[in-house]
C-alpha cells in the first residue's frame, strides 16, 4: 500500500508541477465566470416572460454541464493516456518497476492519483458552477451534488479504459480511441433518444447495448436526471410528447442494476490493466 | 564526480542463499515473434566481482539485463539472481541498476528523484536524506542536487541515475552502458567507483561495449554474441589465446624468414620482426635461432592480443 500512495501522490505532484492543475484552475475560473455572466442575462432579460425564464435555466445548466463532462471526459482520457505508456516510452517507468514494488501498485497508484485529480476538479467546478447560477439566476437543480457524482463517474470509467489502452497502446492511439468511443457512446444514447420517441426498436436496443458496453452516456444521463426539475420534464412532454426523444432530457433516474453494472465494468477493466500492465514487457 | 568512499557498512541485506551465485543463467532464452534475441545464455557470476557483460550492438546485452530484473521474460531457459529467481520482487531491494535509456521524472530535482528510489527501495525514513546527500556526492552532483532533472545534460542524468542505482547499498549493480553519455574524466570517475564497489563486495554486472571499460574495471568477462556467450574468463585468459613475439632485431640475412616459419607467422616491420601464432615456451628458441643466422636482438617483447583483437577474432568465428 505505500508503494501504492507514493505513487498516487507522485501523480499529483507531477500535474501541480507541469502546471496541468494550474490550467484547470484556470479553464474553470473561465468557465464558471462566462456561465454566470450567461446565467445572469437570462434571467434578468426582459426579452422573456417567467415561464420561458423557467423553462431555458434548466437547460441552460444541462448544456453547461454537458460541455463540463465533455471537457472531463477529454481531460481523463489526455491524462490517462500519457500515464503510462509515454512514460514506457521514455523509460522513465523502467527504473520505477526495477524496483521492489509490484507493478499492480505502481497502476493502482497512478489510478488514484489520476481520480482524485478528477474528483477535485469535478468537485470545485460544480460547486463554484451551483454557487454562480444561484447567485445569477436563483436557480438550484435538484440535486447538483448527485449530478456532479455523476459526472465525476463517467470520467472515472473513461480514464480507467483509457489508462488500460495506455498500458499496450500508444498514449497518442489510446486517447484518440478514448475519445472516440466516448462520443460514438454519447450518440448512440441520442439514437436511443430518438428510438425510444419514435419506437423504432432497434435504435433503443443499440443504444442500451452501447450504454453497457461503456458506460458513459449510462452515466451522463443520471447527471442530467439530477438537474432537470421534474416540472420542467413534465412541461417538456406536455409540450410536446416527442421531446422523450430529446438528447437533452432523462425521464428517469438509472436504475440500481445499472449502477451495479457500471461499478462492476469499472473494476473489471481495472482489474484487466493491471494484470495488462503486470504482464506488459518492458 | 567527486568520489569519496562509498561506506563501510559492507553490501546491503542479502539474506537470500549467501552462498550462491549472484547470477546464475541456464540456456536463458527470449524470442520476440521472428527474432531471436537472447539463444541459450548460460553464465555464473560469482558473488563480488565486477563481470562484464561484452558483446556488440544487437548482441542481446540489454535483453539479458531486462531478464535478470524481471522487465521481461524468458522465453526459455532459466535465471537465478542473488539465489532467487529472476525478478523476484523481495530481492530487487537488494539491487541497484543503471538502464541504457537512463530517464527520470524531469519536473522533480535530483534530491527528489533520489527520496523517491529511497521510498520505492523501502529503506528506512530516518535515513533518506543521508543516502540522496551520499549519492550525489558520490557522482558529483551536490551542487546540482536542487535542480529540476530537466535541467540537466544527459551526462549529468547519467550521473543522477548512478547515484540512483547505488543508494542503499545494493548487493548487486547492473550497469547497462554506465558511461555512454559520459566524457572521458566522467568515464574515469565511473572506473574509480565500480572498483571501490569491489572493495566492498558489492557485485557489479557491467553491461557494455567499450572493451576498454572492460579491461580497466572487470574481473571477469563473457563475450556474448547474436544472444550466446562465445567465450568466458578472465581478461588475461581471453588475450593469451593466440600469443606472439615481438623482435627487435638488426644484421639478418637474406632468406631468413626459411628458418625461422617453422616458430610461426613471421611479419617484418623496418627493424621489427612480429612472430604471431607461435606455440607456449618457444621464445628462447626462437631469440637462439634468430642469434644463430647473425642476426643482433635488441628487444623481446611477448605481445598478447588485446582485447578488442581477441574480441573481434571471437565474433568472426561465430
Amino acid at each position: 500500500m505505500n508503494a501504492v500512495m507514493t505513487i498516487a501522490s507522485l501523480t499529483v505532484r507531477e500535474a501541480v508541477r507541469r502546471r496541468l492543475v494550474a490550467a484547470f484552475a484556470l479553464i474553470s475560473v473561465a468557465l464558471v465566470s462566462l456561465s454566470g455572466w450567461g446565467f445572469y442575462k437570462l434571467s434578468h432579460g426582459t426579452g422573456f416572460t417567467s415561464g420561458e425564464t423557467n423553462l431555458a435555466l434548466p437547460q441552460a445548466v444541462v448544456l453547461f454541464m454537458f460541455m463540463f463532462s465533455f471537457l472531463v471526459a477529454l481531460s481523463a482520457s489526455a491524462i490517462a493516456s500519457l500515464a503510462v505508456s509515454a512514460e514506457i516510452d521514455s523509460g522513465v517507468l523502467q527504473t520505477v518497476v526495477a524496483r521492489p514494488v509490484r507493478r499492480s501498485d505502481v497502476l493502482l497508484g497512478k489510478w488514484l492519483g489520476l481520480v482524485a485529480l478528477l474528483a477535485a476538479y469535478t468537485a470545485i467546478v460544480c460547486a463554484l458552477q451551483t454557487a454562480v447560477v444561484y447567485w445569477a439566476s436563483g436557480f438550484v437543480a435538484p440535486d447538483p451534488a448527485a449530478a456532479a457524482a455523476f459526472v465525476f463517474a463517467e470520467g472515472v470509467v473513461l480514464l480507467t479504459f483509457v489508462l488500460l489502452l495506455s498500458t499496450r497502446l500508444s498514449a497518442l492511439a489510446a486517447g484518440v480511441i478514448g475519445v472516440s468511443l466516448f462520443g460514438i457512446a454519447w450518440l448512440a444514447g441520442v439514437a436511443g433518444s430518438l428510438g425510444t420517441a419514435f419506437h423504432i426498436r432497434g435504435m433503443h436496443t443499440a443504444s442500451e447495448i452501447s450504454q453497457y458496453l461503456l458506460p458513459t452516456d449510462g452515466l451522463w444521463r443520471g447527471a442530467m436526471y439530477y438537474l432537470e426539475p421534474p416540472s420542467f420534464v413534465t412541461q417538456q412532454l406536455a409540450q410536446a410528447p416527442a421531446a422523450g426523444g430529446d438528447p437533452f432530457l432523462t425521464l428517469a433516474a438509472p436504475a440500481w442494476q445499472y449502477l451495479t453494472w457500471a461499478g462492476i465494468w469499472l473494476l473489471l477493466v481495472l482489474v484487466l490493466g493491471l494484470v495488462s500492465f503486470a504482464r506488459r514487457e518492458l | 564526480m567527486a568520489v569519496p568512499g562509498l561506506g563501510t557498512g559492507g553490501p546491503g541485506v542479502c539474506s537470500q542463499a549467501p552462498g550462491s551465485p549472484a547470477i546464475h543463467t541456464m540456456e536463458l532464452s527470449k524470442r520476440y515473434r521472428h527474432t531471436l534475441a537472447l539463444a541459450g545464455l548460460s553464465m555464473t557470476v560469482a558473488r563480488g566481482e565486477v563481470f562484464g557483460f561484452l558483446g556488440p550492438n544487437g548482441a542481446g546485452k540489454t535483453t539479458a539485463v531486462k531478464l535478470l530484473l524481471g522487465l521481461a521474460r524468458p522465453t526459455g531457459g532459466e535465471a537465478m539472481v542473488l539465489g532467487a529467481p529472476a525478478g523476484d520482487r523481495e530481492t530487487r531491494r537488494q539491487i541497484g541498476y543503471l538502464p541504457e535509456l537512463f530517464r527520470f521524472q524531469s519536473w522533480l530535482t535530483a534530491r527528489e528523484v533520489l527520496v523517491l528510489h529511497c521510498r520505492l527501495t523501502r529503506l528506512p525514513r530516518q535515513r533518506w536524506a543521508s543516502a540522496a546527500d551520499h549519492a550525489l556526492e558520490l557522482v558529483g552532483l551536490s551542487a546540482r542536487g536542487g535542480d529540476k532533472v530537466g535541467t540537466f545534460s544527459k551526462g549529468m542524468q547519467q550521473r543522477l541515475g548512478l547515484g540512483v542505482a547505488l543508494l542503499g547499498e545494493p548487493a548487486l549493480v547492473m550497469l547497462d552502458e554506465p558511461t555512454s553519455a559520459l566524457d572521458p574524466v566522467g568515464r574515469h570517475q565511473v572506473r574509480v567507483i565500480i572498483r571501490e564497489l569491489r572493495d566492498r563486495g558489492t557485485t557489479v554486472f557491467l553491461n557494455t561495449h567499450l572493451l576498454e571499460e572492460a579491461e580497466h574495471v572487470c574481473d571477469r568477462v563473457t563475450i556474448i554474441s547474436k544472444g550466446r556467450s562465445v567465450a568466458t574468463g578472465t581478461l588475461s585468459e581471453l588475450k593469451v589465446r593466440r600469443p606472439s613475439v615481438r623482435l627487435r632485431v638488426t644484421g639478418l640475412p637474406g632468406g631468413w624468414w626459411r628458418s625461422l616459419a617453422a616458430f610461426g607467422r613471421c611479419t617484418a616491420d623496418g627493424d621489427w620482426l612480429l612472430v604471431d601464432q607461435m606455440a607456449d615456451g618457444r621464445v628462447p628458441e626462437l631469440v637462439t635461432a634468430v642469434v644463430a643466422l647473425g642476426g643482433q636482438v635488441e628487444a623481446v617483447i611477448p605481445e598478447q592480443q588485446s582485447l578488442e583483437e581477441s574480441f573481434l577474432t571471437l565474433l568472426e568465428d561465430t
